[in-house]
C-alpha cells in the first residue's frame, strides 16, 4: 500500500500483454449473463429477430409481411401462411472502467500496472471476438477550481467503439498513455458513463474500491443502466497484510496520496489486528452490496499471476469462456 | 549570584534536557509514509480509541495531569515540612580564625616569612575545601562521601572583638574568599567574644530529650550540633573558661583546635612602657621600659628611646632566658613532652631617668644587638616598638571658691606646691566660667557652694572638691534632713585619696542624710553612722569629690588627716587631668579612640601610622570617635580651629594631637604556640541519648513531582497513548 516512488510504466503492448499470454487468451471470449441488443451485426445472439442462419420461431402471416420470409414448405403442407423467424446476431459491448487515481501507484506489484494488464487482456479478448470495446479511465485529474471548489467530471480519458484485432495496438497505446494521479469521484464518473453510453453490455470496473466518497452510488447507477457489471477489486499484498512490508514499522505518519489526509499511527499488534478486521469487514460489505445487486465481484491481490486470473478466476466467474 | 547546589542542577539538567529533546525528536521523527488510503487506518484508530477504557476521559487526561502538576506546584509554594527522625543532617561548622597580634608571628613556615595567620588561613581553606557538597533533595547520589546533605560553615574572625565574616553557607568559593580576606590586627585575643557570637548565630533547633518517661521538647541554641574549629596559636587567655562552657553537650562534634606556629618561637618584646614625673619636681621624668623574651637562653637587644623621633638613649639590654615553672617540671619529665608546658618568659625592666619638662611623643624600640649571633630571629615585629605620649611638666592651678574665706582650707592649700591659688566668691567664679577664665584652673574647691548648675541638673564641666554642698540629681544625690552628731565608720582605704588618712577621730556636728538615686553617677567613698559622708561623682565632663557636711562644723580641720586629704584630693583630681589628657592618648589595639577637640573645629583628619588619612565628623561638643584601632603606631588628629593647652599648633592654624597605640601585652608577646587548649572540666554530655529531629523540606519533592507529571503529560499528548 506504500506508494512506489518510481512505478513501472508500460510503454508498448508487449509490456502489457506478452505473446504467450496472447496465445492463451486468444481462444477466450467474453460472456454476458444478459442478452443485449447490439449496434452492428456481430457474432453474438441479439434480442432482435434477424437474418442469421439460426432458426428462432414461426408466426402467422399478417398482411404487409415480407413474402420472402414466408415458409413455403408449411404453406404446402397446411395451406396456411406462416412466416419463418431467424435469430439476429449482433456484437457485444465490453466496457472496461479503470480507476486512474493516485492510489494505483501504491503497492508492490503496483495496482495500476496490474489493472492496466488486466484491462489489456480483457480488451484483447473483446477485440478478437468482434465485440465493441470501450475503456474509460476515471479520476479527478481534470479537476478545475470553480468558486474555490474542485469540480471534476470524474473521467480522465476514454476510448470507445474499438472492434477487431487490428485495434489492439490502439488500445495498448491508450492504456500506456494513462498516468495515475489525483483522487477519484466514482459517483460522478458513473453518472457520466451511464448517461453517455448508449450501447449496453458487459462492464468491468477495475479499482481497489477504497473510495472515501463511497462506491455504492456509482455501482448503483451503473446497474441501473442495465450493464452486466463485473467488479474486480485489486489489492496489493501489503494492504492485505501490512506486516509483510519492511517499511511498515514503528511510529508512522500516514499520508493519503489522494487527498493528503494524515493519520498518525504506531504499528503495534492491536492496531494491525484491528486493521485486518476492518479490511475484512470492508470487503465483506462490498461483497454483500454486490451480491444484492447481482454484481459479480472478484477480489484479487496484485501478486496473483495474470494468466491465473484470466484463465481460472474469470472463467470460473463466467466473465470469459 | 550564588549557586548553592550547582552539582544537582547539572545532574537534573543532564537528565531532563536530553529526555525532553528525545521526546521532542520522538514527535518529529514520526516517519512520513504515503499510502493508498488512510480510510481503514483512521477507522482502526477510531476503533481502538472507542474500545479503550476511560475513552471519555481521553481528552481530559491531559487536563487531569495538568491539574496534578499545578497542585504539586501549589503545594510546593506552601512549603510543607515534615518532622523527621534520624534525618541526615549536614555538618555545621564554625571556623574561629584568630587574627590577634601573636598571629603575626612569622614562624609558621620554613622560611621565617609565613605568618601564623597565613598558615591558619591555608588550613581553614583546606577544611572548607573538604566540605561535603549537598544535593537538593538529600538523596545519596553517590558522588560525595555520604548523605548528600551539604555541610554548612560559618566563619568568624576574632581578636579582642569578633566579627562574622561569612554566615552559615555551603558556598565554598564564598568561604574561601572570606577566609583570604581576613586581615591581621595588632589586638590581643579574646575567645569568649567569638564563642558568644558563634552561639548567637546558631539556628534555633528543637531537641527531643526522651531519656525520661516523657519526651521533653527543648528549643535552643547550643554548640552541641556544630563542629567548632579554632584556628589559632593557642594564645587564648580565656580559652579554659570559655571552652568549658562550650563543650557542654558537644559529644557529636568535639571542638577541634588547629594549632599553628612553633612552640619554640622566639620573641623579644616591649611589654611595658610608661613615664612618670616627680610630683615635687615635675621636670624629673622617669621612663620605664619593660622587656620580655621567650628565648630559652639570655638575649641581648639594643633598646633605643626616641623622643619626637630623635634617639635620646641607646642601651644594650640582656634579657634573661625563659624558665619553666617549678611545679610542672616533674610531671612533664615523666610524660616526656615539654611542648605543652608554658615557659615563663624572661623579663627585665629598664628605667631611663630624664630631665625634661617638655612633653613629647616617646618611642621605644628594640633591635637585635649588633654582633649578636642568635640562632632564631625575632618572630613578632609588632611588639618591638612602643609609643607613649608624655604631657609637659606643670604644677596645678587651684581656685578656691568660698563665700566666707575658709581659713582652714586656705591654710591647708597654701602648704601645697601649687602653681597658683586664687580666691573667688561664688558670683565671681560663675562669671569666670562664663568668660572662660575658669578654664585655667585645674581644680576648683567649692566651700559651701556648688558650681553653676544647668537646667538638667548637671554641673558645669570641671574638676571640683566640694565641701558642704551636694550636686543635685540625676548625677548627684538628694539631700534629706540634717542629722546631729555623726562619726566616720568606714571608708575605702584603697582609694588614692583615702589611702593615707585615718578618719576615726573626726566628729561631725551636723550632716545631711544623703540618698543616691538609681541614675546617680556618684559612688560612696566613706560612710558615717548617718549615711554617706564622702562621695565621688564622675561623669563625662565632671569629676568631683563631695564632702556633704560643712567642714567648719566638724573636728576635721583640726585633725592631721585634713591637710593630707586635701593634698591627696587635689593631686588626685589634678593628675586625673594629666592622666585623662595623656591617658586618653595612649590606646591599646582594639580599643576605640575617643577624644574631645575644641568645639567648632572643622576638617578633622586622622592620620594613621602608615600615613593613610580619613576624615572624622566631630559631634557638637567636639567629641571624635575613631576605631576600633587595629594596628600599632602613632595616630594624629588635626583640625582647623582653636587649640587647647597640650595641643601643638601648626602655622596653617591647624591644631594637632598625637595618640600612641602600642601592644604592651605580655600575653600576646608570649608567642610560643600551644598544641592543646586547656579545659578546666571534663566533657559532660547532655544529649547522649536524645535524638535530633529536624524539619525536612518537602517542596523540592513536590516540584520534582510536578516536573515528572508535566513530562508524562507531554508524552501522553504526543504519543496518544491510551490508558
Amino acid at each position: 500500500m506504500i506508494r512506489t516512488e518510481t512505478p513501472k510504466r508500460p510503454t508498448k503492448l508487449d509490456e502489457l500483454l506478452d505473446a504467450k499470454l496472447i496465445a492463451r487468451v486468444g481462444q477466450l471470449d467474453v460472456t454476458s449473463r444478459k442478452i443485449f441488443s447490439g449496434k452492428l451485426r456481430g457474432e453474438r445472439r441479439s434480442k432482435k429477430r434477424g437474418e442469421s442462419v439460426e432458426f428462432a420461431d414461426h408466426r402467422p402471416y399478417v398482411s404487409g409481411d415480407d413474402l420472402r420470409h414466408v415458409d413455403w414448405n408449411i404453406f404446402g403442407r397446411l395451406d396456411r401462411l406462416f412466416l419463418k423467424l431467424f435469430l439476429e446476431e449482433e456484437d457485444l459491448c465490453l466496457h472496461i472502467v479503470l480507476d486512474c487515481s493516485a492510489s494505483g501507484d501504491c503497492g508492490d506489484p503496483g495496482k495500476f500496472l496490474y489493472m492496466q494488464r488486466v484491462a489489456m487482456a480483457l480488451g484483447y479478448i473483446g477485440l478478437v471476438n468482434y465485440n465493441r470495446v470501450a475503456m474509460t479511465a476515471i479520476g479527478t485529474q481534470d479537476a478545475e477550481m470553480v468558486d474555490g471548489k474542485a469540480v471534476s467530471t470524474g473521467i480522465v480519458s476514454s476510448i470507445r467503439d474499438l472492434r477487431g484485432r487490428r485495434r489492439t495496438n490502439e488500445l495498448a497505446q491508450w492504456l500506456c498513455s494513462l498516468e495515475p494521479a489525483g483522487g477519484s469521484n466514482f459517483g460522478e464518473a458513473a453518472k457520466r458513463i451511464s448517461v453517455s453510453r448508449r450501447g449496453k453490455g458487459v462492464m468491468v470496473v477495475l479499482s481497489d474500491y477504497f473510495l472515501k466518497e463511497g462506491y455504492q452510488d456509482g455501482l448503483r447507477l451503473l446497474m441501473g443502466r442495465g450493464y452486466d457489471v463485473f467488479a474486480l477489486q485489486c489489492l496489493s499484498p501489503e494492504e492485505v497484510d501490512p506486516e509483510s512490508s519492511d517499511k511498515f514499522r514503528g511510529d508512522l505518519r500516514l499520508r493519503d496520496v489522494e487527498d493528503g489526509d494524515f493519520a498518525e499511527i504506531t504499528v503495534a499488534a492491536p492496531l494491525l489486528k484491528k486493521y485486518k478486521a476492518n479490511l475484512a469487514a470492508y470487503c465483506d460489505e462490498l461483497r454483500t452490496f454486490c451480491a444484492r445487486r447481482d454484481i459479480n465481484l472478484l477480489t484479487v491481490q496484485t501478486d496473483t499471476p495474470i494468466d491465473t486470473l484470466l484463465l481460472d478466476y474469470f472463467r470460473r466467474r463466467g466473465l470469459v469462456r | 549570584m550564588t549557586w548553592l547546589t550547582p552539582q544537582l542542577a547539572a545532574i537534573a539538567a543532564a537528565i531532563a534536557v536530553p529526555a525532553l529533546v528525545i521526546l521532542y525528536f520522538l514527535k518529529l521523527r514520526r516517519q512520513n509514509v504515503e499510502i493508498s488510503t488512510t480510510l481503514l487506518w483512521k477507522k482502526s484508530i477510531q476503533d481502538l480509541q472507542a474500545n479503550a477504557p476511560f475513552q471519555k476521559l481521553r481528552r481530559n487526561i491531559l487536563l487531569l495531569l495538568q491539574l496534578i502538576a499545578l497542585a504539586a506546584i501549589l503545594f510546593a509554594l506552601a512549603q510543607p515540612q515534615r518532622q523527621d527522625q534520624d534525618q541526615a543532617v549536614g555538618v555545621r561548622r564554625v571556623i574561629l580564625l584568630d587574627r590577634s597580634a601573636s598571629m603575626n608571628a612569622t614562624d609558621a613556615g620554613e622560611d621565617a616569612k609565613t605568618s601564623r595567620l597565613d598558615k591558619a588561613k591555608a588550613e581553614a581553606v583546606e577544611l572548607v575545601s573538604a566540605m561535603r557538597q549537598g544535593s537538593f533533595f538529600g538523596l545519596d547520589l553517590g558522588i560525595g562521601d555520604s548523605g548528600g546533605v551539604a555541610d554548612e560553615t560559618m566563619l568568624i574572625s576574632f581578636d579582642s572583638s569578633a566579627e562574622v565574616v561569612e554566615q552559615f553557607t555551603s558556598d565554598k568559593a564564598a568561604l574561601i574568599r572570606a577566609i583570604n580576606a581576613v586581615q591581621p590586627s595588632d589586638t590581643p585575643s579574646e575567645l569568649s567574644q567569638a564563642m558568644t557570637l558563634a552561639r548567637a548565630h546558631l539556628p534555633s533547633q528543637t531537641y527531643y530529650d526522651d531519656r525520661s518517661a516523657e519526651t521533653i521538647k527543648l528549643e535552643g541554641r547550643t554548640l552541641g550540633n556544630v563542629a567548632v574549629h579554632i584556628f589559632s596559636d593557642g594564645r587564648l587567655p580565656d580559652a579554659a573558661e570559655v571552652l568549658t562552657q562550650a563543650v557542654e553537650g558537644s559529644d557529636r562534634h568535639p571542638i577541634e583546635f588547629v594549632s599553628v606556629g612553633s612552640a619554640e618561637a622566639v620573641n623579644t618584646a616591649i611589654t611595658g612602657f610608661s613615664a612618670e614625673r616627680d610630683y615635687d619636681n615635675p621636670q624629673e621624668l622617669a621612663v620605664f621600659v619593660g622587656l620580655e623574651s621567650t628565648a630559652r637562653e639570655p638575649r641581648t637587644v639594643e633598646l633605643t628611646l626616641l623622643i619626637d623621633g630623635v634617639a635620646e638613649r641607646v642601651r644594650d639590654v640582656t634579657i634573661p632566658a625563659a624558665s619553666q615553672p617549678q611545679g610542672v617540671t616533674a610531671s612533664t619529665a615523666e610524660g616526656g613532652a615539654t611542648a605543652n608546658t608554658d615557659w615563663v618568659p624572661g623579663s627585665i625592666g629598664i628605667v631611663f631617668p630624664l630631665e625634661r619638662s617638655e612633653g613629647g611623643v616617646f618611642a621605644a624600640s628594640i633591635t637585635p644587638a649588633s654582633g649578636s649571633t642568635d640562632a632564631a630571629p625575632d618572630a613578632l615585629a609588632t611588639d618591638d616598638r612602643a609609643w607613649l605620649i608624655v604631657p609637659p611638666a606643670r604644677r596645678l592651678s587651684v581656685a578656691l571658691v568660698s563665700a566666707r574665706g575658709n581659713l582652714y582650707l586656705r591654710e591647708a592649700l597654701l602648704g601645697l606646691p601649687l602653681a597658683t591659688l586664687d580666691l573667688f566668691t561664688p558670683a565671681d567664679y560663675a562669671a569666670a566660667i562664663t568668660d572662660g577664665r575658669a578654664a585655667r584652673y585645674d581644680v576648683a574647691i567649692m566651700d559651701g557652694t556648688l558650681p553653676p548648675v544647668d537646667a538638667e541638673g548637671s554641673l558645669a564641666p570641671g574638676r571640683y572638691l566640694i565641701y558642704g554642698a551636694v550636686p543635685p540629681p540625676p548625677a548627684g544625690a538628694t539631700v534629706g534632713e540634717m542629722v546631729q552628731g555623726a562619726q566616720f565608720i568606714d571608708w575605702r582605704r584603697d582609694h588614692p585619696v583615702l589611702r593615707a588618712v585615718n578618719l576615726d577621730s573626726v566628729l561631725i556636728a551636723e550632716i545631711p542624710r544623703i540618698q543616691l538615686p538609681d541614675t546617680s553617677a556618684t559612688q560612696i567613698l566613706a560612710e558615717s553612722d548617718a549615711g554617706p559622708a564622702l562621695l565621688e561623682l564622675s561623669t563625662a565632663d565632671v569629676r568631683a569629690l563631695v564632702v556633704p557636711f560643712d567642714s567648719i562644723r566638724s573636728t576635721w580641720p583640726l585633725d592631721i588627716s585634713w591637710p593630707v586629704f586635701n593634698a591627696a584630693a587635689i593631686r588626685y583630681l589634678g593628675l586625673a587631668i594629666a592622666a585623662d589628657d595623656s591617658g586618653s592618648r595612649v590606646i591599646r589595639p582594639g580599643q576605640v579612640l575617643v577624644d574631645r577637640i575644641p568645639p567648632g573645629s572643622t576638617s578633622v583628619v586622622i592620620t594613621g601610622p602608615d600615613g593613610d588619612k580619613s576624615n572624622l565628623q566631630p559631634a557638637a561638643d567636639g567629641r571624635v570617635v575613631f576605631g576600633p584601632v587595629r594596628t600599632t603606631g602613632t595616630y594624629s588628629i588635626t583640625w582647623s580651629g582653636a587649640t587647647t593647652g597640650t595641643d601643638t599648633g601648626s602655622p596653617a592654624g591647624r591644631g594637632a594631637r598625637t595618640y600612641a597605640v602600642s601592644l604592651l601585652n605580655s600575653g600576646e608577646s608570649n608567642i610560643p604556640a600551644r598544641d592543646t587548649l586547656k579545659l578546666a572540666a571534663t566533657t559532660v554530655s547532655a544529649t547522649d541519648t536524645s535524638t535530633t529531629r529536624a524539619a525536612q523540606r518537602l517542596w523540592p519533592y513536590l516540584l520534582l513531582a510536578a516536573i515528572a507529571v508535566m513530562l508524562f503529560e507531554w508524552w501522553v499528548y504526543n504519543r496518544k497513548v491510551y490508558l
